[in-house]
């Protein structure tokens, strides 16, 4: 019956022939390995994000007055609402760390390099409106951390000259952390920036099926195969041990994530000790602390930035072997080491 | 062929004007809608948590409150009988400052910025004083704030 119906669908508008050419017998390079995998687990880690955020949404209230209690409802009454919650949060977790992991193997194989500079561009991108969804999504348990997270997350713009106290009162809607503020986060964090990383995610697939995936620059063998069964099933293998760690660590540590502070509701009028981040924008929150300007904490941070993004136009030797190019290896090493030094500081700090 | 390339010349600018048009008078409502309107300045009433005015009487001699007014999260002290007002956002990162009586001074929890009985910045990372807020009490005894 199912076979009937997909012939019948086939007949019609050719699926097969396209399902062959872009997926199954897409042609790939043969000594691909794990770190060619990270963008499925990605993919399926956000498929996750996405199906857990819309349980969430059924039960979830926007208001100032409810989203803690909903939150809660969700959490203690709700059947199995622990756990979606808590893959939802843990999950976010998880893409960041492969977000990484993605992007630091695409620096050491240079795959960043021409023709496949829009990829690199659109991963940036990705990257970017990950951490904002992030910290969107942060305040809407409108919990004592969510709120103060947020209260000196959004504050971080009104060092900017002239403009840097009108960007604080839009992104939050008024002068303080308030309703405006969780009706403008949660509209970017369930439509907003979904429906852009979708869209970037689609380009960001589109341009790599047009550029192919690049040869491993550790191999001088260009033989091609087709994806589908080896890469596949290879794929799939990746994709269920990071399930493995996610579930690890939602059944065995829930509690991650979780501190005291999240657990009491809002007090916009009392601020509590050692607010913090989430841990990804410690090292970001260590920096704006040990620079005295808070200025110059921000600026430094978005040249950074800014030189991360334009790496293929500032980048533009060919070489994409990592050992014949000890100084930018140095440069990689030095920035992710630096990124944790400065993360494990802010949490003790 | 030169009137049919005129004409399509002329059929393309016609439709980016149509189309640019279109996306302009779109634009300026939805960029209006999404900038908040700016709180009214004035003298305000200072309030507690449930929005419910503060009475000059219960702020002891030495303690602090923090409430709510139209200038934001404000906090007022009660040192040698007078009441004195400052904005209770720290001027780092917007966190609310402390009164610690041991010490005459505001405590940022944050990052340990502190400021003086006067709203002054003196060590750690706030890089401006904290705005001072007038003070007087009405007939009911209700704590009115206004701008220095």
């Amino acid at each position: 019956m199912i076979k009937k119906i997909i012939d019948a669908i086939d007949e019609r508008i050719g699926i097969r022939a396209d399902i062959k050419e872009q997926l199954t017998e897409y042609m790939v390079p043969s000594r691909m390995n794990f770190w060619y995998s990270l963008g499925a687990v990605l993919l399926a880690i956000f498929t996750i994000e996405i199906m857990t955020g819309i349980l969430l949404l059924i039960n979830y209230i926007p208001s100032v007055k409810e989203a803690f209690d909903s939150v809660a409802l969700i959490t203690g009454t709700i059947p199995f609402g622990w756990l979606v919650r808590r893959v939802h949060v843990l999950g976010s977790y998880l893409f960041i760390i492969t977000l990484f992991l993605h992007m630091i193997s695409v620096l050491f194989m240079g795959a960043y390099k021409k023709p496949r500079e829009i990829q690199w561009f659109l991963g940036c991108m990705i990257f970017g409106a990950v951490m904002f969804t992030c910290l969107a999504g942060y305040l809407l348990p409108w919990s004592q951390l969510s709120y103060w997270a947020t209260t000196v997350g959004t504050n971080f713009p009104s060092s900017i000259p002239v403009i840097g106290g009108f960007m604080v009162h839009l992104v939050r809607g008024g002068e303080l952390v308030s309703q405006s503020t969780l009706s403008r986060f949660f509209t970017l964090h369930v439509v907003v920036i979904p429906l852009l990383l979708i869209f970037l995610i689609g380009a960001h697939i589109f341009a790599m099926h047009r550029t192919g995936v690049s040869n491993p620059p550790w191999t001088t063998d260009t033989t091609k195969i087709p994806f589908y069964p080896k890469f596949f099933l290879g794929d799939l293998t990746i994709i269920y041990i990071f399930l493995a760690i996610l579930f690890f660590f939602v059944f065995f540590f829930p509690q991650i994530g979780f501190p005291p502070d999240t657990l009491v509701r809002a007090n916009p009028l009392l601020t509590p000790e050692h607010i913090k981040p989430e841990w990804y924008f410690l090292g970001s929150y260590q920096v704006i602390k040990i620079i005295p300007n808070k200025f110059l904490g921000i600026s430094l941070q978005g040249v950074i930035v800014a030189l991360i993004f334009l790496l293929p136009v500032i980048d533009r030797c060919e070489e994409r072997r990592v050992w014949k190019r000890p100084i930018f290896a140095s440069c990689v090493i030095f920035a992710v080491v630096a990124y944790v030094v400065l993360t494990i500081w802010g949490s003790y700090s | 062929m030169e009137e049919n390339l005129s004409r399509r010349s002329f059929l393309k600018k016609a439709v980016g004007i149509v189309v640019g048009l279109t996306a302009a008078s779109s634009a300026a409502p939805i960029v209006r809608y999404l900038i908040p309107k700016l709180s009214k300045e004035g003298d305000n009433i200072l309030t507690n948590a449930d929005g419910e005015p503060m009475n000059e009487k219960d702020i002891a001699e030495g303690s602090s409150f923090v409430g709510s007014s139209a200038f934001g999260p404000t906090i007022v002290v009660r040192n040698a009988g007078k009441l004195i007002a400052y904005s209770a956002v720290c001027t780092h990162l917007g966190c609310l400052v402390k009164w610690q009586q041991n010490d005459d001074t505001f405590l940022c929890p944050c990052h340990a910025g502190r400021y003086d009985i006067n709203g002054k910045n003196i060590s750690g990372p706030p890089p401006a004083p904290l705005p001072k807020y007038s003070v007087t009490i009405d007939a009911s005894g209700h704590i009115l704030l206004g701008k220095v």
